[in-house]
């Protein structure tokens, strides 16, 4: 048993131009990525950098050029790989003819799942995501948010170790977006490894523990994210109540420190986001 | 938590789940509506008047052949028409909307998902001719009756001889609802696997529905025409003798089937008798096609990229 979840050598794919004599493409330039089993990764970069097709081929949906892909030692192009994984593309339509309840039924005989497990799975997940009332509705009545939603509990039906999110709340207003967000919190405590991509760099920041970023097709950057995002030479102190006597005493302190210097001092901000939730739920965080 | 089984090919559970769920996408797509249209044209079939050029006693047998026409053609018409579109809007349709994606990241091998489409489609094709044969069956059932008790009192009122009466009875009989009539249906059936396959063959490295559709229709006609069309290059040339033309005549038969051989349904439309040979072999054809077809999809399919 392979000790990484996800295991990219030194992945190249080309995609041949029709045209004689122009050269391939090449979308992906020598990637590597490790995940190991129970983080959550995410993959960033701007579009067209590589995302969507380092995923595919992790998938086996695209066949690399040069390198390898494996899921939990086993070799991505193999069909048995596929046992642990589930997976959700960016801006999924699935079989807008079934309800809820029949595509995950659906999805679930794929893997194998049958009779009273697969009821009490369906009635599960559909739970999970927050769907139990749309069940019997079919997709084709389905908002952005719920098929994302949807699309997501069809990823987890087998149980898979890993999740491959492409984009999971792409066109997905904000509230569906933290639902969504809440959720992947939600499996990252049950263990499950995620690996997703976005371009929403808010979003990658606060679900995941380990960042790459890819541009123009190659890994610029990777590590773990509160080591990626910490600048250095700074520390931040934030305070509640406090009095303009006392901050005047530590400006006071800090100007009498030598080598050190005072960056920004001022009234704490939230983002747009927690106050678009805050006054369209009363809550946020 | 799932079964983890061996992801062995063409599991047949696994297939029986994805056709399945494509004839319930085809049902839901209002298909079976075509039959309402069925059912109407069978039965104004039922009004129409036959010119009387052979006299009144074969006014019966005529119109028990024109409404065995009239229901063929139109299963012929419905099973080949709808093979090529369904099949060719499957596999587009779920690449496009990404569905593919969800099923091919599950361990699904593409030849199960292939076999899946195809099962479906065909079984959907197979239960509207069941349909149809059955509305057929009844209209036939009842006409024949109607036609045999016409045609033996005109007959006994003109003297006829007790022999002649017998052999009357017998050519009504065989225009009549035949074990025949039902190897003809299934004759339109196994022709229409046939032309679905290649339609499946065809969607596989086809990104437009269109193109796969005419495509498709185009190689029917191929194969409607190519017998006839190897007969008259071989009697009007001398090269239809030498071993090159003769491989690659043969090359030609073996890539577009000779559909002249689903013909069967007009020896059966005359009220003449299919014989179980006959219908064996065109079974045996069929489903040599229907293999070489799907596999060679899935030679296609298995290195697509998505």
């Amino acid at each position: 048993m392979s000790e990484f979840a996800v295991d990219i050598r030194d992945l190249v794919k080309d995609f041949p131009s029709p045209l004689r004599g122009v050269k391939a493409f090449r979308a992906v330039d020598g990637v590597s990525i490790r995940i190991r089993p129970g983080e959550v990764y995410g993959l960033i970069g701007p579009n067209g950098s590589g995302k969507s097709t380092t995923m595919k081929a992790l998938l086996g949906l695209l066949a690399p050029t040069a390198g390898s892909c494996a899921i939990f030692g086993k070799d991505s192009m193999k069909v048995d790989s596929r046992n642990d994984v589930g997976f959700l593309p960016e801006n999924p339509y699935f079989y807008k003819h079934l309800t809820g309840a029949e595509t995950l039924r659906f999805y679930g005989r794929l893997c194998n799942i049958r009779g009273k497990v697969l009821e009490t799975r369906v009635s599960e997940l559909l739970d999970l995501v927050d769907l139990a009332n749309a069940r019997d509705r079919r997709l084709g009545g389905y908002s952005k948010g719920m098929l994302q939603r949807i699309g997501l509990a069809q990823a987890l039906v087998q149980e898979p170790r890993l999740l491959i999110l492409d984009e999971p709340t792409a066109g997905v207003d904000p509230l569906g977006s933290r639902q969504i967000r809440d959720l992947i919190l939600k499996l990252r405590d049950r263990g499950i490894t995620v690996f997703l991509c976005s371009h929403l760099l808010e979003q990658v920041q606060e679900v995941c523990d380990h960042v790459g970023i890819i541009f123009q097709g190659r890994m610029v950057k990777e590590g773990r994210l509160d080591e990626l995002i910490a600048v250095e030479d700074q520390q931040e102190i934030v305070l509640k109540n406090a009095s303009p006597e006392l901050i005047a005493r530590i400006q006071h302190m800090v100007g009498r420190t030598p080598g050190t210097s005072l960056v920004r001092i001022g009234p704490s901000r939230t983002t747009l986001e927690r106050l678009f939730l805050q006054e369209t739920q009363g809550g946020g965080e | 938590m799932a079964e983890r089984t061996s992801n062995r090919w063409l599991q047949p559970r696994r297939v029986a789940v994805l056709a399945m769920n494509t004839f319930t996408q085809l049902v839901r797509m209002k298909v079976f509506y075509f039959l309402m249209v069925f059912a109407f044209i069978a039965l104004a079939s039922q009004f129409f008047d036959l010119p009387q050029y052979n006299g009144p006693e074969a006014v019966g047998t005529g119109e028990l052949q024109l409404l065995k026409g009239w229901c063929i053609g139109v299963m012929k018409l419905y099973s080949i028409v709808f093979a090529i579109t369904a099949t060719a809007l499957l596999l587009p349709k779920d690449v496009e909307d990404r569905t593919l994606y969800t099923i091919l990241a599950k361990p699904v091998p593409r030849i199960d998902y292939l076999v899946g489409k195809l099962a479906g489609v065909l079984l959907l094709i197979l239960v509207s001719l069941l349909f149809m044969d059955g509305i057929m069956s009844l209209l036939l059932e009842v006409r024949t009756r109607h036609v045999m008790a016409t045609q033996m009192e005109f007959a006994v009122s003109r003297g006829w001889s007790q022999e002649a009466l017998e052999s009357l009875r017998r050519d009504i009989g065989a225009q009549g609802l035949t074990w025949s009539l039902q190897g003809g249906v299934l004759a339109v059936f196994l022709q229409s696997a046939v032309v679905g396959a290649s339609s499946l063959l065809l969607s596989t490295f086809s990104t437009s529905t269109l193109f796969t559709s005419v495509v498709s229709f185009l190689i029917y006609l191929v194969g409607s025409f190519q017998a006839d069309a190897a007969e008259f290059y071989r009697a009007t040339t001398e090269a239809g003798t030498t071993s090159f033309a003769s491989l690659a005549l043969k090359l030609l038969s073996l890539v577009f089937p000779n559909y002249q051989l689903f013909n069967v349904t007009d020896v059966a439309i005359q009220g003449q008798a299919v014989g179980f040979h006959a219908i064996g072999s065109l079974a045996g054809l069929s489903l040599f096609y229907v293999v070489l077809y799907t596999l060679l999809s899935w030679i296609v399919f298995s290195d697509k990229e998505f």
